[in-house]
């Protein structure tokens, strides 16, 4: 049964892709720590670099999967020692981190967080590994119908989850799905809104999209904060970065909980790190939070969001490796980064391209060694990043975002879309949109059409194929209570809202 | 203002639905295999676009803080040094217009002249011979030169 993993760490242990897992974490906690650039934008600067290098398929993944968990080790540093998220998954890590480095214990919780991240990246791994191949097996009886549900499902569940406003997360994803559907129809052969430009008829090229919504508009946004504070001056000394074993077994419980909780709410479509944190963070609170000492630099209160943010990364692989529908925004791009390779994850995977779903998979486990073992000693020196000042900064993420696009086809009409698009982006995260649905809507919107389009010509154009099977009901079913759940929640717990991201 | 916002918005949404609905009508197909063709999922999407666009116009939700007068002209300035970087890129060839671009970008995000004039010379050459030499990517080297390597 876990021939795959074996075969992974065949894949994994080549000298080429262990370099490439350091590298990735290493790369993944820099990205993280710098203020701004999550984990999306990492590895959106990073992909059309390893495309370009010509690495095989699982090299590619094994890199860009190190960056995105790094990434989420990395986010915590300026949550703890200046107060300000690294990326939206560290938001919670704010409460409880900030108020320890305030009290002179940056070094501690520093080392607490990097083994509560441990701690829940690995239990998740261990429950991808469990459970991936099982759901596989379930996912090879869905056939078209069933995927149109599923993705009805993700949307779903995605509104409800992301963001602070369902309407326009719902725009957001429509909207993707639209960009999508540029160019030529694959079943008919027809123009689709390609407005005469032959750069258009292969469609809106995913590596711009990204590049063009997330780095460009970060460097738009970052323009208004130039002047907000000078982290040298704020940040408090990192003295011994060592935890006593004492404090981490103080938090055992909170993390072992968070790290299940985590990998949950990574597991359920379209919902990652942040949404994760935030339930791992307020169920500690409810159980564990006897003296109302949360929010004030409470131990445990730092180790639950960070175990939930990792066991939440590493599970939103689950759907994306078994099913092809992505957890994550963050997922969402590593699956168009493995379709610029021809490669459509989904239960097929495990069987077909067993290398690149057991190399990954192997990955994740050296990677998380390969973190904590440089975040322990090393964190006072990552720290030092969050030192580097925007001036230096943007011109670097601009340099690398016009070579990652320009590369592509040295075209230039690709960096004027990227433009383009980053000036969109820029003006709908000003309306408060948030752009993981955008993406999500994107790369789910061609498979989603595809499905729709071939489980009607199956029943020759009966609509009732959608609702046949007892899964696709089951995922009908699901898809409406998620929606109606905000309605019942706000009957039951008057004036609270659920989740911020 | 920020309710404003998002009823602008809105409505401009409710253009593009439109919009996207009526091209979408008038893709036409010779002879289809299939029952739906490529006009039914557009058109679907246009009217969940349109509703949602509705539910935005009448129930506005909140906005980020809007950048001051000062800010806006920095943005602007950071999006033609942007422009003309792309417009130049193979012409003048990529250490050059990077030098500029890095200069003007670092001046931007309010660096001495002195710190943007290393960061410019830096940034170019070394991003230069990392990508071309480093990593095998053939970068333009501009028009006006006669091409050395």
């Amino acid at each position: 049964m876990f021939d795959f993993l074996i075969q992974g760490f065949d894949v994994a242990l080549t000298p080429l892709n262990l370099g490439l897992a350091f590298m990735g974490a290493l790369l993944g906690t820099l990205f993280g720590a710098l203020p701004g650039i999550g984990p999306i934008n990492g590895i959106a600067i990073l992909m059309p670099l390893a495309y370009t290098l010509g690495l095989p398929a699982e090299s590619a993944l094994i890199l860009l999967a190190g960056v995105y968990t790094g990434a989420e080790y990395g986010g915590r540093m300026s949550s703890i020692l200046l107060n300000v998220p690294g990326d939206a998954g560290a938001v919670m890590t704010t409460l409880d981190g900030y108020p320890l480095a305030k009290k002179g214990l940056a070094g501690p919780a520093l080392g607490l967080s990097a083994i509560s991240s441990f701690v829940g990246a690995t239990i998740a791994i261990i429950g991808l590994t469990l459970f991936a191949p099982m759901l596989a097996e379930v996912a090879v009886l869905f056939g078209p119908a069933e995927f149109f549900g599923l993705m009805v499902f993700a949307f779903a569940s995605m509104s409800v989850m992301m963001g602070n406003d369902p309407v326009k997360t719902g725009i957001g994803a429509v909207l993707g799905v639209l960009v999508a559907m540029v160019g030529v129809d694959s079943g008919t052969g027809v123009m689709r809104y390609t407005l005469d430009m032959p750069e258009l008829y292969d469609g809106v090229d995913f590596v711009v999209m990204i590049i063009g919504l997330f780095a460009i508009s970060e460097i738009l946004l970052m323009l208004e904060h130039a002047h907000s504070k000078k982290a040298e001056d704020e940040m408090p000394p990192v003295s011994r970065v060592m935890v006593h074993i004492k404090e981490v077994m103080y938090c055992k419980w909170a993390m072992l909980r968070s790290s299940i909780i985590g990998f949950i709410v990574g597991v359920l479509p379209g919902t990652g790190a942040s949404v994760a944190s935030a339930v791992a963070y307020t169920t500690e609170k409810r159980l564990s939070d006897k003296d109302n000492t949360f929010g004030t630099g409470d131990m445990r209160g730092l180790a639950a969001p960070e175990a939930g943010n990792n066991a939440a990364a590493v599970g939103s692989f689950v759907p994306m490796l078994t099913l092809g529908i992505p957890g994550s925004g963050t997922t969402a791009v590593l699956l168009g980064a493995l379709m610029l390779y021809n490669i459509t994850p989904g239960p097929m995977m495990f069987t077909e391209r067993p290398e690149v779903a057991g190399g990954l998979i192997a990955s994740l486990y050296i990677g998380n060694i390969v973190l904590l073992l440089l975040n322990l000693p090393l964190a006072g020196l990552f720290a030092k990043v969050l030192t580097i000042p925007r001036w230096a900064l943007v011109p670097g993420i601009a340099i690398l975002a016009f070579v990652g696009v320009y590369q592509l086809h040295s075209s230039l009409t690709a960096i004027y879309m990227m433009l383009l698009i980053g000036v969109v982006g820029y003006a709908l995260r000003k309306l408060g949109f948030s752009l993981a649905p955008i993406i999500l809507g994107y790369v789910l919107g061609g498979l989603m059409e595809d499905n729709l389009r071939r489980a009607l010509s199956i029943s020759g154009g009966d609509m009732g194929i959608l609702w046949q099977s007892g899964i696709s009901i089951g995922l009908w079913i699901a898809a409406a209570l998620l929606l109606l759940m905000p309605l019942i929640m706000t009957k039951l717990l008057p004036g609270k809202s659920l989740t911020h991201t | 203002m920020k309710i404003a916002a998002d009823r602008i918005l809105g409505i401009a949404l409710i253009g593009l639905a439109t919009l996207a609905a009526f091209n979408a009508s008038q893709f036409e197909v010779m002879f289809s295999y299939e029952p739906v063709g490529p006009k039914a999922f557009p058109i679907l999407l246009a009217t969940i676009l349109a509703g949602l666009s509705l539910a935005l116009v009448f129930r506005p939700g909140e906005n980020g803080e809007w950048p001051d007068k000062h800010v806006v002209l920095r943005l602007l300035a950071v999006l033609a040094v942007l422009l003309v970087y792309a417009m130049l890129f193979t012409r003048l060839g990529f250490m050059i217009t990077t030098f500029f671009a890095v200069l003007f970008l670092a001046r931007l995000f309010e660096a001495t002249w002195q710190k943007a004039l290393v960061a410019g010379v830096l940034m170019s050459v070394g991003s230069y011979y990392l990508f071309t030499l480093g990593l095998g990517i053939s970068l333009p080297t501009g028009l006006w030169l006669p091409k050395f390597n």
